[in-house]
């Protein structure tokens, strides 16, 4: 290895070492939490609605959790760390070695981007043994929770060096990610819904990103396909974009 | 021909959103396998040159160089070259004493190898072998001071920055510090140390700079700087600087029935 990708290497160790000890925090809690949703979901409102669009309400159900899961586990992630270490200002350590702006920037980034590829990973195994999901079009599945992780690891680094207080990242957290997430269709299907809340979910950029996924499992969806694949990857290159030049300027990060 | 300086900076301004210019065009050579200090009161500016110097900062205007390498913009080679212990205990508290010198090598591009090697030296070196496992947050202050020192031994830099290396340490661990980095000086390591403790500077540095107000004041060795005000020592030479004759000991003596 050269010293560049030794550099690169270590930045992400770092993170992903970060992550796995207090793995009872970052992966544990966040597998439970996706385990009560299927009980509890499952077993109440499953025994009501039984079926959507042709699949167990469960069945149903688990794309979008699996896509919450890499969403929220990359952006806290990636939020908390970057906060934690400028309050230690142990981040001086990595701003004053050689590392380039765009290294540091792809190394927080991917730090996030495999924790939530891990609870992801580990909550669809846990599904997939306790209630069989399908997977039908990998081509699509793959890029699209690629570019949702990426998009929510990103938007987790953008917060957290914007960040003064624990506080920002909660707001962040529980006011605007978890209402989007929650109103975007995961527990439910948007044409279920009377008007006006069926097209204002079609506002809620989640809502085409977990429309995106549960094709890629179940082959069902209610959004076109390649245009939110479009936007998505579009939205991605924008904030990659938006943190690069950040990062370039030292934005609350060098002073 | 002479030789590359290990540090020149020209006309260095850094001038903060604030508005408050912390440099004003501050110009310093250091010489190769000198022993410099940096003095001045609080906010004279001499975290804020370090800080430009190791990319903490983003300088305003002016030049930065580290061994004749930009370091500035193109700043790969100039930051290999410096190591930074800076004022206050940055350790990463997710990491343990080994993984703390063991990830700052690799962030400097160094192979593991040499890492291991590097580390292990350095971990006895500062009598830190024992702890080496030990997360960072559990280690007490000298401890914590020692292993500061040693991440920014870790990449064996050709300049090492002291940014008050000895602030609130027990006697012993001055000495031992002290000790150290005359050392690593006489192996040829160029060392820039800034401190509030006169007599640690006097007893270190080959020569030494004033600044205050964001500007280099005055420089020379010590005997030179008391020459300058006009004092007898470097202590009233300071004192001077700052505006503060009144204190110098030799009134105190006096005044005292």
């Amino acid at each position: 290895m050269n010293a560049a990708q030794i550099r690169f290497a270590s930045l992400l160790r770092r993170e992903v070492n970060r992550f796995m000890k207090i793995k009872r925090q970052t992966v544990g809690a966040p597998l439970l939490e996706t385990f009560l949703y299927i009980s509890v979901f499952g077993a109440a409102l499953g025994s009501r609605i039984h079926h959507l669009h042709g699949f167990d309400y469960i069945v149903f159900i688990v794309p979008g959790l699996i896509m919450m899961a890499w969403a929220t586990n990359a952006f806290s992630n990636n939020a908390s760390s970057i906060l934690q270490q400028k309050f230690q200002r142990a981040i001086d350590d990595q701003l004053s070695s050689p590392a380039s702006p765009g290294e540091l920037l792809l190394a927080l980034t991917f730090g996030g981007f495999l924790r939530g590829f891990m609870v992801a990973t580990l909550t669809f195994i846990t599904a997939d043994i306790l209630v069989g999901i399908p997977l039908r079009h990998p081509l699509v599945l793959i890029p699209g929770l690629f570019l949702v992780g990426l998009f929510f690891a990103l938007l987790g680094v953008l917060v957290g060096v914007r960040a003064e207080q624990f506080d920002d990242v909660s707001f962040y957290q529980t006011f605007i990610l978890q209402p989007l997430i929650f109103l975007g269709g995961v527990f439910y299907s948007a044409t279920l819904l009377p008007e006006p809340y069926r097209t204002l979910t079609h506002l809620d950029p989640v809502y085409y990103m977990i429309g995106l996924v549960r094709y890629g499992f179940l082959g069902y969806t209610e959004v076109s396909v390649v245009l939110s694949l479009g936007f998505l990857a579009v939205a991605t290159a924008i904030l990659l974009g938006v943190n690069m030049r950040l990062f370039n300027r030292g934005y609350r990060l060098r002073a | 021909m002479p030789a590359t300086p290990a540090l020149q900076i020209t006309d260095l301004v850094k001038r903060y959103p604030t508005g408050v210019e912390a440099l004003k065009g501050v110009s310093l050579d250091i010489g190769e396998g000198e022993f410099f200090g940096l003095l001045g009161p609080n906010g004279a500016g001499k975290s804020t040159l370090i800080h430009c110097t190791t990319g903490l900062a983003q300088p305003t205007a002016g030049d930065i160089r580290v061994f004749d390498h930009d370091a500035v913009h193109h700043y790969e080679q100039a930051r290999v070259a410096v190591g930074l212990a800076p004022q206050e205990p940055n350790l990463d508290f997710f990491l343990t004493v080994e993984e703390t010198l063991d990830y700052h090598g690799g962030y400097f591009g160094m192979p593991k190898r040499e890492r291991r090697e590097r580390s292990a030296e350095l971990l006895n070196d500062f009598s830190l072998t024992e702890k080496r496992n030990d997360r960072t947050r559990t280690l007490s202050g000298g401890m914590k001071r020692r292993l500061i020192l040693a991440r920014a031994l870790m990449h064996r830099p050709r300049l090492l920055i002291l940014d008050e290396p000895t602030a609130g340490v027990d006697v012993e661990l001055r000495l031992e510090l002290w000790h150290y980095v005359q050392r690593i000086n006489a192996e040829g390591t160029t060392i820039l140390l800034t401190t509030h403790y006169l007599e640690e500077a006097e007893q270190l540095c080959d020569h030494i700079a004033f600044i205050n107000h964001g500007e280099i004041v005055a420089r020379g060795t010590s005997g030179d700087l008391a020459e300058t005000y006009g004092v007898r020592s470097l202590e009233d030479a300071y004192l001077a600087l700052v505006g503060r004759k009144e204190l110098s000991r030799a009134h105190v003596a006096v005044d005292v029935p």
